[in-house]
């Protein structure tokens, strides 16, 4: 649907344009409070103390994902005993690194994706009892 | 191999794809139709597009090829294609969703107020897809020269073809309803053979086909060296933070109705990926058994394609092979078409002035492009090369969307700053890697250059940021409590409605 920008405007009116931002500006589904929320300093503060919150429970989530990678890498390459163990005559590290990584990710994943609206959804109480 | 099986799944695939993306055109009216569906998708469909599209041919075909390869060092590639997901659903998918931009460009500005810094950003994206559109094309080509013995370009062709013709007739909408079937596709042509052949495997010692007497089927980790080290952890630094940049991946969250389903959706994706990449690693084992001679004549990425044929005789194993070969095209169709669709937002956005006409326009253009390239260049292993693109996002866009996202302190001259380092950075390490000979001793900086460059993109963008506090956007504390704070739930007391 283009609005097409070459045509000039007719007579007598007044042609109200938009930045050239294509970016969607989302305004229904905020509500008053949430508003008033972002736009005093009180608001202000609990925002930051959202995004903080986010943050840290992204980079606890993902540290330990990191680190549970790390130890399985360890084991892999320099622990002999997983790598001569097999597993219905698969060895280990061809299970670990083949299947049993997954499970950990989706694991982390879930466990992140609740945290995270449960964090959303404090920050929502705190802003409606205001 | 019977050049009728190839033809056939051709076939299948394209006629399967056209038919839903025209079925798919009924629906899609308006602009925003076009762009991003009007981001009504559930989040099960556009899990399943999601994978559709992030299934390339390298996670279809390359991943097998360079277990035949390489053992099981391979296996951390699909790791890293399902952590850099992860990644993205810890640090992205809700923020981004809420920004309300259609594009990264689009975020690029509304970040960061700079028309200069969206241009760049449009720039590298347009780069990044035509890189990853090529690799795309070459196993496309790969697979029509296997499977039915025609020249290269017709692969790669066709291809083309398909995706021009569904993108300009359907956009997004229709492009959701067949990710998401290709995906399922893909699945299917995988995991199917697979089960097939590891009954004939296991089962009855006689009717199987003898291993060669030589080869090791779960062979350990090469000894260690520090190269070797170096090479995983740079790979997994260019997965892991690369998938967060990709443009194709990023569109399809500005499918999902808020920030709360696009979360929802990442999750649903990391279940269908851990799937599926459980079947690369059975070719890849079967084919260090059974097809060694690949690896020698050069082409083991066509391990997945030969493997059903060779390991079960008859009509049964052609029609396991036509399904592979299905599957095969479904993912270039799908990981291509995905590419298209966000490079010709992007094209048309800043060049065309954001119309449907001009997305047609662009998406022909951003088809043709790669095409050429594919065509000039000679495929090197798949895996490998869609790696390379992985940490060329790693060391540009990344920094920009992680840092915008989390950091209020992010100026304009730093991000433009970071993305001209890491790119030129990371494109020199590229290229010069491509030359170097293989007893260098810088050859594994070069060849994954993630490690280093990514880092420095980050340094560079924060000590810029850092120095230019006077060019902080002055709608940053708006658009940060945008991205971050939950929408409401649709309910019915808004006071608003």
């Amino acid at each position: 649907m283009s609005i097409g920008p070459s045509r000039p405007p007719a007579h007598g009116r007044v042609r109200v344009a938009s930045p050239r931002s294509q970016v969607h500006r989302a305004t229904s589904g905020v509500s008053v409070s949430q508003e008033v929320a972002e736009q005093t300093a009180v608001g202000e503060v609990m925002v930051r103390s959202l995004i903080r919150s986010q943050l840290r429970l992204a980079l606890v989530v993902s540290a330990g994902f990191i680190a549970s990678m790390l130890l399985c890498w360890i084991a892999v390459r320099w622990v002999p005993a997983v790598a001569d163990w097999r597993i219905m005559g698969i060895p280990a590290p061809w299970i670990v690194l083949g299947v049993g990584v997954y499970p950990i990710i989706v694991a982390c994943a879930w466990l992140y994706v609740r945290a995270a609206t449960k964090n959303e959804a404090a920050y929502r109480d705190l802003v409606d009892e205001k | 191999m019977n050049p009728a099986i190839g033809y056939s799944a051709l076939i299948l695939v394209s006629l399967t794809t056209t038919i839903i993306g025209f079925y798919g055109l009924r629906i899609s009216r308006t602009t925003s139709d076009f762009y991003v569906a009007s981001r009504t998708v559930r989040p099960w469909w556009n899990a399943s597009a999601i994978g559709g599209e992030y299934l390339s041919a390298a996670s279809f075909l390359g991943i097998a090829g360079l277990i035949v390869v390489s053992g099981i060092d391979a296996l951390w590639f699909p790791i890293g294609y399902t952590a850099g997901y992860l990644m993205l659903l810890f640090f992205v998918a809700a923020p981004l969703r809420r920004s309300g931009a259609y594009t990264i460009p689009d975020f690029a500005q509304a970040r960061l107020e700079s028309t200069t810094a969206r241009s760049i950003t449009s720039l590298l994206v347009v780069v990044v897809g035509w890189f990853y559109i090529v690799p795309q094309l070459h196993g496309a080509a790969l697979t029509i020269r296997t499977t039915t013995g025609l020249p290269s370009w017709v692969g790669a062709g066709v291809v083309v073809v398909i995706v021009c013709l569904t993108v300009v007739t359907g956009g997004m909408r229709s492009i959701t309803f067949v990710q998401a079937f290709q995906f399922w596709l893909k699945l299917t042509a995988l995991a199917v053979p697979a089960v097939f052949m590891l009954l004939v495997v296991t089962g009855d010692p006689d009717a199987a086909p003898a291993v060669p007497a030589a080869v090791e089927l779960f062979p350990p980790a090469d000894p260690f060296t520090g190269g070797s080290t170096y090479q995983t952890l740079s790979l997994m630094i260019a997965l892991l933070f690369g998938t967060l940049g990709l443009p194709h991946v990023l569109v399809r969250f500005y499918t999902n109705p808020d920030g709360t389903a696009a979360r929802r959706t990442t999750l649903i994706v990391l279940g269908l990926l851990s799937v599926f990449y459980l079947f690369p690693t059975i070719y890849g084992v079967l084919g260090r058994a059974y097809l060694p001679e690949l690896a020698a004549a050069g082409y083991p990425d066509a391990t997945v394609l030969l493997l059903p044929g060779r390991l079960i005789g008859g009509v049964g194993g052609d029609m396991l092979s036509a399904l592979v070969v299905a599957g095969a095209f479904a993912a270039f169709l799908s990981t291509t078409s995905g590419l298209v669709v966000s490079l010709a937002g992007v094209i048309s956005q800043d060049v065309m002035g954001g119309s449907v006409r001009g997305f047609r326009i662009a998406a022909v253009f951003a088809a043709v492009v790669p095409f050429g390239v594919a065509m000039m260049t000679d495929s090197l292993a798949l895996a490998g090369s869609v790696g390379l693109v992985f940490a060329f996002t790693a060391s540009t866009i990344c920094p920009l969307l992680l840092l915008g996202i989390w950091w209020r302190g992010l100026t304009d001259a730093g991000a433009i700053a970071g993305m001209l380092t890491g790119g030129v950075l990371c494109g020199t390490a590229i290229l010069a890697g491509a030359q170097i000979g293989a007893d260098s001793p810088w050859r594994d900086m070069l060849t994954q250059p993630a490690a280093w460059t990514v880092p420095a993109a980050f340094l560079v963008t924060i000590i810029v940021s850092k120095a230019t506090p006077h060019r902080r956007s002055s709608t940053v504390a708006r658009f940060m409590s945008k991205l971050h704070v939950p929408e409401r739930p649709l309910a019915v007391d808004n006071p608003r409605k």
